[in-house]
Order: structure tokens, then sequence, then C-alpha cells
């Protein structure tokens, strides 16, 4: 049994969700621009290209006919299938930016017109597959609402939310998104995605990096940022029940921000109130990981005696990161880890924190 | 193509252009061949990193580098394959990877026979190849 958490699937163009829109959000996204609305992205092109070459058509793409390996039937060719995939977490491309466009408005509204064309080109097709609500984080009123609205429907199994933010999460004006979300029972997922574009700031406060590829060995550290601001804000105490997952920020690093919020609680957890106990506790009990993109030393011996003080027996499961070019593999990802721990990574951490079932029902 | 247990030909007409690839099989083997300058290659289409379909899915590049004296240029135009999923390099005439000289593709021997090539199964070396 395997559990992908993290499989990247997309439309070719904003007109895709039109038929999913209200009039007056559909008229906007037709004649926006010249060619109708487009979402802001990065400011950088990867070298190489973003996606597994062997993931899409070429002569497809030039016509604009499909995003890159993210048409059902490449997902099931190259993915679901001869990784015997039991559920493929579906997770936002550029559907994440609906929620760093400054106009939150028009984002909750891409936003849910995305959840309902998820479910209908997706969700519905395939019973191995499974969505994460996509949310506009800047209106989280709004958030709130459409968290509320998909929450009876069992294939929704979480919130998504980029690592791009214009604040970090703990912070208070975030509180209806985490009272929906822990209300509901459903894991607020951070992935790391347009940290840097839109409304979020730059990646780091050193300023915009000059390349994407400091980009992406720095593009975790939205994601440090919002762990540290969810455990200090106290969001596990103040809405009881919540979970969160971090998707795709890496693992390594986690640990030593762990270690760092441990001893800084002790001296200034009279600032930090509604955290109580020690950030770890939070961390054991109600946080998860992913496990792409896994660090991977020289001496690959390396790795397991760090990582394991992150408990991932207990915390840890495995990604993919699907169709992107740092896929992991999931056979070398899991022989990379003991034996004793394979299972809780390959399925049983993200069956119990997704409510997945053993056995898929159509 | 005509093939015997370890060889297949390919004839001048299905020879690959530079910067295409041509793919073969011989006995379960798939072969990539490929040619950079007037030299051909053949490589194995298993990328050594994470096993990824290199020939059959990747795609040939041209380096770019760094002279002495700052500048940029372009090397050997079509002298490395990258693989389709993680995009690593490596150079079609040895099958290295410039960036990590312990990452080698599997090489196969090629040779002329006439205005064709005869890829087999052979190293590189056996087979009086010219790579």
């Amino acid at each position: 049994m395997l559990i992908d958490c993290d499989v990247h699937v997309g439309y070719d163009s904003l007109l895709d969700l039109a038929p999913y829109l209200d009039g007056p959000t559909r008229e906007l996204v037709e004649h926006s621009g010249t060619n109708g609305l487009a979402m802001p992205s990065y400011p950088w092109y990867h070298p190489s290209g973003w996606l597994r070459k062997d993931a899409y058509d070429p002569d497809l793409v030039a016509q604009g006919r499909q995003i890159p390996g993210q048409n059902l039937d490449t997902v099931r060719r190259l993915l679901l299938d001869p990784y015997d995939v039991t559920y493929g977490i579906l997770t936002a491309d550029e559907a994440a930016a609906f929620s760093i466009i400054p106009n939150g408005i028009l984002g909750a509204k891409l936003a849910t017109a995305y959840n309902d064309w998820l479910l209908e080109q997706w969700l519905q097709e395939d019973a191995r597959l499974r969505g994460l609500i996509v949310i506009a984080a800047q209106h989280p009123e709004a958030a709130a609402a459409e968290i509320r609205r998909r929450a009876a429907d069992d294939r929704f199994v979480g919130v998504f939310l980029p690592g791009g933010a214009r604040i970090p999460y703990g912070n208070v004006i975030y509180d209806p998104i985490w009272q929906a979300a822990a209300e509901n029972g459903l894991p607020v997922a951070v992935h790391t995605h347009f940290d840097g574009v839109g409304i979020s700031p730059p990646v780091t406060s050193a300023g915009h990096p000059d390349t994407y590829t400091e980009y992406h060995v720095l593009c975790g550290s939205g994601m440090y940022g919002h762990f540290t601001s969810v455990l200090l804000s106290g969001v596990f105490e103040r809405f009881p029940g919540t979970r969160l997952v971090m998707i795709e920020g890496g693992v390594v690093p986690f640990l030593g921000y762990l270690w760092r919020l441990d001893v800084d609680w002790k001296a200034c957890r009279t600032e930090v109130p509604y955290c109580r106990r020690p950030p770890s506790e939070y961390v054991w009990e109600s946080v998860r990981f992913t496990s792409q993109p896994l660090e991977t030393p020289i001496e690959e011996d390396a790795l397991w005696p760090v990582i394991k003080n992150l408990h991932p027996e207990q915390t840890l499961m495995f990604a993919s990161d699907y169709p992107h070019w740092d896929f992991d593999e999931p056979t070398h990802t899991l022989g990379l880890l003991p034996e004793e721990v394979r299972d809780a990574v390959a399925f049983e951490n993200a069956a119990k924190l997704f409510r997945l079932s053993a056995q898929v029902t159509a | 193509m005509t093939a015997n247990e370890r060889e297949v030909r390919i004839a001048a007409t299905e020879l690959p252009a530079p910067g295409e690839i041509r793919m073969v099989e011989i006995r379960h083997h798939r072969i990539g061949v490929m040619r950079v300058g007037e030299e051909f290659h053949a490589l194995a289409n298993r990328c050594p990193h994470r096993g990824a379909p290199l020939c059959s899915a990747g795609e040939v590049v041209t380096d770019i580098r760094v002279t002495g004296d700052g500048a940029l240029e372009l090397g050997e135009e079509g002298a490395l394959i990258r693989c389709p999923w993680h995009k690593w390099d490596f150079e079609i005439a040895t099958g290295v990877c410039p960036v990590d000289g312990q990452m080698r593709v599997r090489r196969y021997g090629v040779r002329r026979d006439g205005d064709g090539v005869i890829v087999s199964l052979d190293s590189p070396r056996r087979a009086g190849a010219s790579s």
C-alpha cells in the first residue's frame, strides 16, 4: 500500500474554470488583459524545465492543449499504476496563486470554481484520488466558508495553503481558517509554492534571489516561518483538533528549527502564552511532514541518524511531487529508511491523518 | 535495420541527426543512439541516478561554460543528454555526468558499416567504436 501525499494537477488555462464561475468572475477571466486573466508566477524560469519531460506530449503542449503531466491518463500511466499507488492526494499547481493575488475576493471565487473543477474532472473519475480544498488565504472569511462548503464531501481530505503568504499563518487574521478546518476535522497542508510571488514577501529577508536555483534551495524558508508561527501562536490550543501538514519543505531543516523552538520557548514563553507546552509536543501529536524533497547527503548513511530525531515512524509521510523535476521515486525514497518505519511512511501515517481506509471503494 | 543476436544495424536513412536520439533494442537492452559532430554513440536507456528512461524521454542539449576571462560560451553543440526526470546531464561520448564523475551511463559499441552504423552489446572498445 502506498499513499502519495503530493500529486500536482492543473488546468490548461483559467478559461477551463469558466463553466464553474459565476457570471461576473467569468467575465473577468475571459476578458482581462489580451488573452484573458492570468495568474502571477515565478520571476525565474527553470533552466532545464519545471516538469518531468516524459510526463507530457510536446506537440499537445505547443497547441496549449495539455498541462504537462497533469491529465488523468498520464497520471495513471506514470504514477498511479506503476507504483501501485493506493491513494494520491492532489495538490494545486497554478491554483495555489489564488492565495497570493492582491484581490482576495477574486481569489476566493477562483478557488471555489477550482474545487468544483477538481471534483468533476479528477476526484469523480478515479477512486484512488483525494483532493485538498484550495482557498484564498488573504480572504479568511471566504476561505472558511469554502472549507465548510466542501467539508461533508470525503473526497476532500484537507485544506491547501501555499508557502507564499502575506503574513505567517499563525497570525490571528487567519483564525477563521483554523476554526473551520478544526471544526470539520480537516488537516491544513502548507505546501512550498509561490514564495516571493504576488503579495508574499521575498523568499528570505535577504531579498529576491537572482536565480531559480537559489530560490529552489531556499523555498522552504516560508514553510519554516509558517511552522514557527502556527506553533508559537497557540493555534493547536486555540483550535483543538488542529492538524498541520508541511509539504515539500524538506525534512532535516524542520528538526533544527524544532530544537531551537523548544529552547526559545522556555525563555520567552510569557510572550506566547497560548503555546502552553514545548512546541515539540504539539509536533509529535499534530504535525506531519512529507518526505519530498528528502535531503540526500553524499554519504546516504548520514541521513537516518539525523531524521530519526523527527520521529518519522509517527510524523513522516511519503510524497513524490509528481510531475515536477524534483520528483522522488517511491522505491528509492522508502529504501533510504529502515525497514521498521517504511510502512508508516509509505501509508500508515497518511492513512491516519487523512482518514483513508486500506480498501479503495469506487 | 537488420539484427543478429548481439547487434543491430541502422541504415543511413535512419541514422540520428545531431540533436536527435534513435532508439534501438537488442535482447531487451533499450539503447539510445546519438550523433555528436561526425561520431555516433550509444547509451543505455537508464539514468544511473534514479533509473529514468534517459534516452527515450531525455533530450540532447548543449553545455554552457565560463571561459577564463569570465565570459559565457557554449560547449560542443549537442554533446550532452539531459535526464527527463531530475535534469542531470551526461556526456554523450563518455556517459559521464560532468558534475559527478561517479555517475556513468552504460555505453554500447557503435561502429561504421558502409553508410550505416552497427550498434552492439559489446563495450565500445571491444566493438571497435570510434566513440
